[in-house]
């Protein structure tokens, strides 16, 4: 069966774009402690812009089970949530290393490493909530309620907080725009590498969570609970 | 096998892999390991696939 394959290919070659004229391609050089750092922004930026799609992906759902009442929809919220999460662990794990090199220590208390971590920690708690109830429609409906909850900490966790006070991420006090999107430290030529790498990466996201998605879907199937 | 290895790599090794600091080492290897990490996430789509296909029947 050829499941719309076009955009899993368009994933591989993004991220092989990526991963090749990432590491050529003119970088502006910032400051002696940069340097070609600054070519983290291909993949430990993604990380993130990843995980705040997949999330929004699984919020989606989760409102869309309240509303059905399908299983279905529980199972394609949970699948976008954990496939988030992975993000988000390999955002901070990454954030870390680079960290340690720019600023010193792998955990400076930064205010959006901090909020990063708090935001992580209540996406932790969605999965122990669904670990902890047996019953599959209770599960379904109260870890959906709880999926809301935790999207919409995201808010002042890792949007508003971090933006309010001095950071040494960028987009923190005094700076204007969106970190991501119209900081001024990212050059035209970083974004030519930097959109491909955001829309590569969350697309690999989105695979695997379908993965995760279609597997479940078959497990239900076979335990005739579908 | 080595042996061709090296023939290609001595023939490339000046004009291209030692270049630049050897980023070009760097590229290659991460490349490899994103096909093959891609390859894995394909192989198992497609063992889902037959086994999707097998629960119609």
């Amino acid at each position: 069966m050829l499941k719309a394959k076009w955009w899993k290919v368009l994933s591989f070659f993004l991220l092989l774009y990526t991963c090749t004229y990432g590491f050529i391609v003119k970088v502006p050089k910032l400051d002696d402690r940069m340097r070609e750092s600054i070519r983290n922004m291909f993949f430990h930026v993604p990380m993130w812009f990843g995980m705040m799609i997949l999330f929004f992906v699984s919020l989606f759902y989760a409102i869309k089970y309240l509303r059905s009442g399908n299983p279905v929809h529980d199972v394609y919220s949970y699948a976008y949530a954990s496939m988030g999460l992975v993000f988000g662990i390999l955002g901070i794990i990454t954030g870390a290393f680079w960290a340690n090199y720019q600023w010193g220590s792998p955990w400076v208390g930064d205010p959006k490493q901090n909020g990063a971590a708090i935001a992580l920690l209540i996406y932790f708690a969605y999965f122990v909530l669904r670990g902890s109830l047996i019953d599959t429609e209770k599960r379904a409906r109260l870890s959906a309620v709880y999926n809301i909850f935790s999207f919409f900490m995201l808010f002042p966790t890792l949007w508003i907080l971090p933006r309010l006070t001095e950071s040494l991420h960028p987009g923190g006090q005094g700076s204007e725009g969106n970190p991501g999107i119209n900081g001024k430290d990212m050059s035209a030529n970083m974004r030519t590498v930097f959109y491909p790498a955001v829309i590569g990466w969350t697309l690999l996201g989105v695979w695997m969570s379908t993965l995760n998605i279609r597997y479940q879907i078959l497990k239900l199937k076979k335990e005739e609970l579908l | 096998m080595i042996s061709l290895l090296q023939a290609m790599t001595a023939n490339n090794a000046d004009s291209l892999m030692l270049r630049d600091g050897k980023i070009y080492l760097v590229m290659t290897v991460v490349s490899i390991i994103l096909v093959g990490l891609f390859i894995y996430v394909a192989s198992i789509d497609k063992k889902i696939s037959k086994m999707e296909n097998g629960a119609k029947d």
